[in-house]
């Protein structure tokens, strides 16, 4: 599980994973998502490229969008393939995590 | 019919070994990766729930997973010799409403919904000294 983030404009942040987000790949990403959701007002988390997603997983997208919430800040979900999304879909948590599948729309949502 | 059986000690970094033998399985008998990806996400949930309340965190316990394959449908039996724990029912189970704020959001519990939903069947018995929770996946030719 691979894990990179970059600074983009209007003080965004965006997380992006490269992998299994199963219970190895959660405890591989878990820090630094914390440590950068610590910080974050704005924040887009890339899965374009995660290719599981379990309940493990969930967590270690949950925990760092609390943080943000926590300080008034916003978090999208960006880009998950159907069935990461189909994941995040029946456990509820589009509802409070917007997911957006156009980079565009995805960073209006963060205004 | 073919069958095939993985062992499993009672640590979550054991859970490590599902992925690859599920992967095996799935290029033998050409599981499609929708499938797949719906397998190991069950045999994940349901495998993390007996290290983890079952045998509650204890390791070198074991666990069975036994593979069948049928025309139209894949089994997984898990098996274990932890205390009677039916993962279907009690509060594992709650379907509670769906949270208002991320606040509220449970970080555990959502594992069962997320069993019912991709499984095609999921089904609970007791064994002599154990459970045995099987999963049942449709498959199409």
């Amino acid at each position: 599980m691979q894990i990179s983030t970059e600074e983009l404009a209007d003080g965004i942040t965006k997380i992006a994973l490269d992998g299994r987000l199963d219970i190895a790949g959660a405890a591989a990403v878990d820090l630094k998502m914390n440590v950068v959701a610590g910080s974050a007002r704005r924040l887009l988390i890339d899965l374009q490229k995660v290719s599981f997603l379990g309940s493990m997983g969930l967590r270690s997208i949950v925990l760092p969008a609390r943080a943000v919430h926590s300080r008034g800040g916003k978090v999208v979900l960006f880009a998950p393939d159907e069935m990461v999304e189909s994941v995040l879909k029946t456990s509820g948590i589009d509802s409070l995590l917007p997911i957006h599948h156009d980079f565009a729309a995805a960073i209006a949502a963060l205004q | 019919m073919s069958e095939s059986r993985l062992t499993l000690r009672s640590r979550l970094d054991e859970l490590a070994l599902l992925s690859p033998w599920v992967e095996s399985l799935a290029a033998e008998h050409a599981i499609p990766a929708s499938t797949v990806f719906a397998i190991e996400l069950c045999l994940e949930e349901a495998l993390s729930n007996v290290v983890r309340h079952g045998y509650r965190g204890e390791p070198d316990h074991p666990i069975s997973v036994e593979f069948s394959a049928r025309p139209g449908e894949l089994a997984f039996v898990i098996e274990d010799q932890a205390p009677p724990f039916d993962p279907l029912t009690g509060d594992l189970n709650r379907e509670a409403p769906l949270p208002a704020s991320i606040e509220e959001f449970p970080l555990g519990g959502r594992g069962i919904r997320l069993m019912r939903r991709f499984a095609g069947s999921l089904a609970y018995e007791p064994l002599p000294s154990g459970n045995r929770l099987t999963v049942r996946f449709p498959v199409w030719p």
